[in-house]
């Protein structure tokens, strides 16, 4: 296993003394002149020359790039990989190719999304030591849109350290002065002497130099392969089909398994009643009680593994969620809401006088959201093999192989045995969207390979247990008021979400420890609208057991607080009469950035023009991962009650874009699970148990029904900003905002739609169709 | 030999009575007795021929193995994915003798003797397929796991005719599920490959 030395030393101390990088702006984007990047030290290993902890050669010129970024649909190989190849000054072909490094090294470390800050800002003796301990903890996962954000500025670095060191030994080969050396086409040149040396000549030599203190970065304004569309790298394989992702690993004399797990969250296996029965099952080889939780079938394929689990009966220990439903749950979220010990997020101002003003318009209205699941296409699943001398390898699609390290520590822990290296392959995933950074899985998996005598396991959970016995993302309710000053704009804005903490459950599953749930940070984005000009404003928040496991969920909080707070600022418009649009725009008066957003979007939208019968438009705006994304939904509500999303318009600014096709794509994406999240998702809980199972009763929006959409990125002079999730936020307020400009109607709670039938079609309605 | 309809609920099938899976071994008509000892017709085997992307496989499979299982867990043909077993998403669409069918809703028993063609068999040689290269030159997936099956969706929509305007398209190829949402960039490719291929 390659390692990588540590970061020399001088750097550490630069770092401490002052600083930091700098920001410059240069042809109206920053660029950094300063480096600080770990893991530029190069070695030798093979065949394979390590220019970096990023960037290797082999000798016929190949490239491949470490991208510590799990490759779930949103192109992060491809954007990564493209910084290095503009620094490097390779073409953007197929010599090129990505892997997820297995090594922990510190360079890939996301310390930059724990801490909420680029590498390139980061400052101050508290950021500096919780970089290097989130660094040598190995805390690599790829979520909270930061990819980009905080790789960005590594792999520039990475290519243009490799290229200084290429062009290093090229001179001293050839024995001329560095400055007369130039790079083109992966090979480093000497015009004066016409003499030319391919980059795969000079890798070995190159590996071994010292890194350049301060290599000279490209402008961005100056870009060749970087800033504008280039085609995927991961393209082939995914239309050939030999794409492996973790479903598809194969691996000598591998059994299958597949799990039942209990229906209710937090029980445990009183017993199996038929063990005898399914251990008779073709092909079966082991009936196993996991951790004391669940109950797993391993067999010699996983459709015998799958069929033989149909048929266990399992007696569940009792809980007190047993009898617990929808019901109940709804009703604790608004005594959460009704609580006395809020817990007091935000003050500014003084909120008690804005609402005591005399003559002040008051606004209040309530809105919900239920549970809902991420159901992502590639079914959950881990491959892991336990050899005979302890050591684990593992092959799973996760989002966090730090988490997924921490998983196999639990599952060892199940199974009694202690555990040498291990070994994490992170492969390609179908779909993330958060689900994947839960090391469920791989505990499971773990725990059934230490009974395997040294033979791999890959554990795939069906459909049924991803929907009705997975992660969820909390359900959550808010109250919402504005006191309205003589502007009719809000003087004052008081916020309150109740809802289930997020943290709390992903770390009691997944972390030695469990922060204190209340005021959990994930729950309130989306709430405070810091952007919009509000003199005084209270965000206060509740949290909410229950036993429901709660995960992140592509935009988290933002996914149901930006559908309350817009839907609310839509109403405060209502109540004196405003447009939507202008009241915004008075809102962001102190804001360019955003207003920038909101003009784009409506004048794409063409706001204000006449729509057909039954149509509206809305619109709503949100700032998210460092990004502001507004969109302007067109619906149409037919008489009887059915409900089409027409056409979505979508503005973002996420500063400046290294892929732009990729950022597109994410918005298209984001947009339709948000709106088909909005319209039609929603998980009831009946006897303690979720009751959907499947596709066709968590149903997600198909061709024929997505709307149109169409993107524009605005630019404004920012560095990169978060891209996988703002697409989701504004969506289900546009949508609600929109059905308000077609109908009169204020939908308050999610799902807006229900299947119903209406004559002899099944459509989606907001109306009881007897109303029509 | 008449096909089992791939619309016939694979779980009625699966769940279904000794006499079902006895109809399915009648129906191939070549049961093995390995297994003397077996009272049940579940525990019994069939040999199989399955004509998969021009190679002829013969297989000994359990009654009730359905075709998707079979190439993906027999002949390690994993291009073709499973995502909800259970015919709602189309991850796992294949052509048999040229018609579209979720594989996870086709025993294997009923595909023997017919032509299949997966993902793997869908190119000729190095080149790609005309739908293959639509779907490239589009980017018409993100994470690429629905993208088999919404290739070979389109390969048939198309043979169908179904893609005179992108109202059809977007209709006839929504039995298949994209998460990712890349329904845009695919719409766009079944019209390009649809104009290549006349």
């Amino acid at each position: 296993m390659p390692r990588f030395p540590s970061r020399r030393a001088f750097l550490i101390t630069g770092a401490a003394l002052g600083g930091t990088a700098l920001v410059a702006a240069v042809g109206g984007v920053g660029y950094l002149s300063t480096l600080d990047v770990d893991g530029l030290d190069g070695h030798v290993e093979g065949d394979l020359a390590h220019l970096n902890a990023f960037v290797i050669l082999h000798e016929d010129g190949r490239v491949v790039v470490n991208v510590p970024k799990t490759e779930m649909g949103q192109g992060i190989h491809t954007g990564l990989a493209m910084l290095v190849a503009e620094e490097l000054d390779i073409p953007w072909d197929d010599r090129i190719s990505v892997v997820f490094p297995t090594e922990p090294h510190p360079a890939y470390s996301n310390w930059f999304n724990a801490l909420q800050i680029r590498p390139e800002e980061a400052t101050g003796p508290v950021v500096w030591i919780g970089r290097r301990v989130l660094g040598q903890l190995g805390f690599i996962a790829t979520g909270a849109s930061g990819s980009t954000m905080g790789m960005w500025h590594p792999m520039r670095v990475a290519g243009a350290s490799a290229r200084h060191m290429l062009v290093a030994a090229a001179a001293a080969r050839l024995v001329v002065p560095e400055a007369e050396l130039t790079t083109r086409d992966g090979a480093v040149l000497h015009e004066a002497s016409g003499r030319r040396l391919p980059y795969g000549a000079l890798a070995r030599e190159a590996a071994l130099l010292s890194p350049p203190d301060d290599p000279v970065l490209r402008n961005p304004a100056d870009w060749q392969i970087a800033g504008r569309s280039q085609p995927r790298i991961d393209v082939p394989p995914k239309v050939r089909g030999t794409a492996v992702f973790g479903m598809d690993v194969v691996l000598p004399g591998m059994v299958y398994a597949s799990i039942r797990h209990a229906p209710v969250f937090g029980a445990s296996v009183a017993r199996i009643v038929n063990e005898d029965e399914v251990r008779s099952e073709p092909g079966v080889t082991d009936v196993a009680i996991v951790g004391g939780r669940h109950v797993a079938v391993v067999a010699a394929s996983w459709w015998q593994a799958e069929q033989a689990a149909w048929i266990l009966d399992v007696e569940w220990t009792a809980t007190e969620a047993d009898g617990v439903s929808s019901g109940e749950l709804n009703e604790r979220l608004r005594e959460g809401l009704d609580s006395e010990e809020l817990h007091e997020h935000l003050v500014e101002g003084d909120i008690d006088s804005a609402f005591a003003t005399e003559g002040a318009r008051l606004v209040e209205a309530e809105y919900q959201v239920p549970f809902v699941t991420h159901a992502c296409m590639e079914p959950i699943n881990a491959t892991v093999r336990i050899a005979e001398d302890g050591t684990a390898e593992l092959w799973v699609p996760t989002q966090s192989p730090a988490f997924a390290r921490r998983a196999v520590t639990r599952g060892a822990e199940w199974a009694g045995v202690s555990l040498g290296e291990v070994t994490c392959n992170v492969t390609l995933t179908g779909g993330g969207f958060g689900r994947r950074s839960d090391g469920d899985v791989v505990s499971e998996a773990i725990f059934l390979a230490a009974r395997m005598q040294g033979r791999p396991v890959k554990l795939i959970w069906p459909r049924e247990e991803d929907i009705g016995r997975g992660l969820y993302r909390s359900h959550a309710a808010a109250r919402l008021r504005a006191a309205l000053g003589p502007d009719g704009l809000p003087a004052g804005y008081d916020a309150t979400v109740a809802a289930q903490s997020a943290m709390e459950s992903i770390a009691t599953r997944n972390l030695p420890f469990t922060p204190n749930p209340e005021g959990d940070a994930l729950s309130l984005e989306g709430l405070d609208k810091p952007h919009y000009a509000i003199p005084d404003r209270r965000i206060r928040i509740a949290h909410v057991p229950s036993h429901m496991p709660i995960h992140f969920w592509r935009s988290n909080g933002y996914s149901f607080n930006t559908f309350f707070s817009e839907s609310f600022v839509d109403e405060c418009a209502t109540a004196v009469g405003a447009d939507p649009l202008d009241y915004r725009r008075a809102m962001l008066r102190d804001s360019p950035r955003h207003l920038a957003v909101l003009d784009r979007v409506a004048e794409m939208a063409g706001w204000g023009s006449p729509l057909g019968p039954g149509q509206g438009r809305g619109i709503a705006i949100e700032e998210c991962y460092r990004s502001i994304v507004a969109q302007v939904a067109e619906v149409t509500v037919l008489p009887d009650g059915e409900v089409r999303v027409d056409q979505v318009f979508c503005a973002l600014d996420a500063g400046l874009i290294i892929n732009p096709d990729a950022v597109v794509a994410q918005m298209e994406g984001g947009i339709i699970y948000g709106i088909g999240t909005a319209l039609m998702n929603a998980l009831t809980i009946q006897d303690g148990a979720v009751q959907e199972t499947n596709f066709h009763d968590f149903t997600m929006l198909r061709l024929a029904n997505a709307p149109r959409i169409d993107v524009a990125l605005v630019q404004s002079g920012e560095l990169p900003c978060g891209v996988g999730e703002p697409g989701v936020v504004p969506a289900a307020a546009a949508v609600a905002n929109a059905i308000f400009a077609a109908t009169g109607r204020r939908l308050r709670s999610l799902p807006l739609a229900n299947v119903e039938t209406v004559g002899e079609r099944r459509i989606r309605t907001i109306l009881p169709a007897a109303a029509s | 030999m008449k096909i089992t309809s791939p619309i016939v609920s694979r779980r009625s099938l699966l769940r279904g009575s000794a006499a079902a899976a006895a109809t399915s071994l009648a129906h191939a008509g070549r049961a093995s007795a390995q297994d003397a000892t077996a009272e049940s017709a579940f525990e019994a085997r069939i040999d199989l021929r399955l004509n998969v992307n021009g190679h002829q496989h013969a297989l000994t499979v359990e009654p009730r193995v359905t075709l998707l299982d079979a190439l993906r867990e027999r002949m390690q043909l994993t291009g073709t994915k499973k995502g909800c077993n259970r015919g709602e998403c189309g991850a796992c669409t294949v052509l048999m003798d040229g018609r579209r069918v979720n594989s996870c809703l086709v025993l294997a028993a009923s595909a023997d003797g017919r032509e299949i063609t997966t993902i793997e068999g869908l190119a000729d040689g190095d080149t790609p397929h005309p739908v293959q290269r639509a779907f490239a030159e589009a980017d018409a997936f993100q994470c690429g796991f629905c993208t088999s099956g919404q290739i070979m969706s389109a390969v048939a929509c198309i043979e169908e005719g179904h893609t005179g305007s992108p109202k059809e398209i977007r209709e006839w190829m929504s039995g298949n599920l994209c998460r990712c949402s890349a329904y845009p960039q695919i719409t766009a490719a079944v019209a390009a490959a649809a104009e290549e291929l006349g």
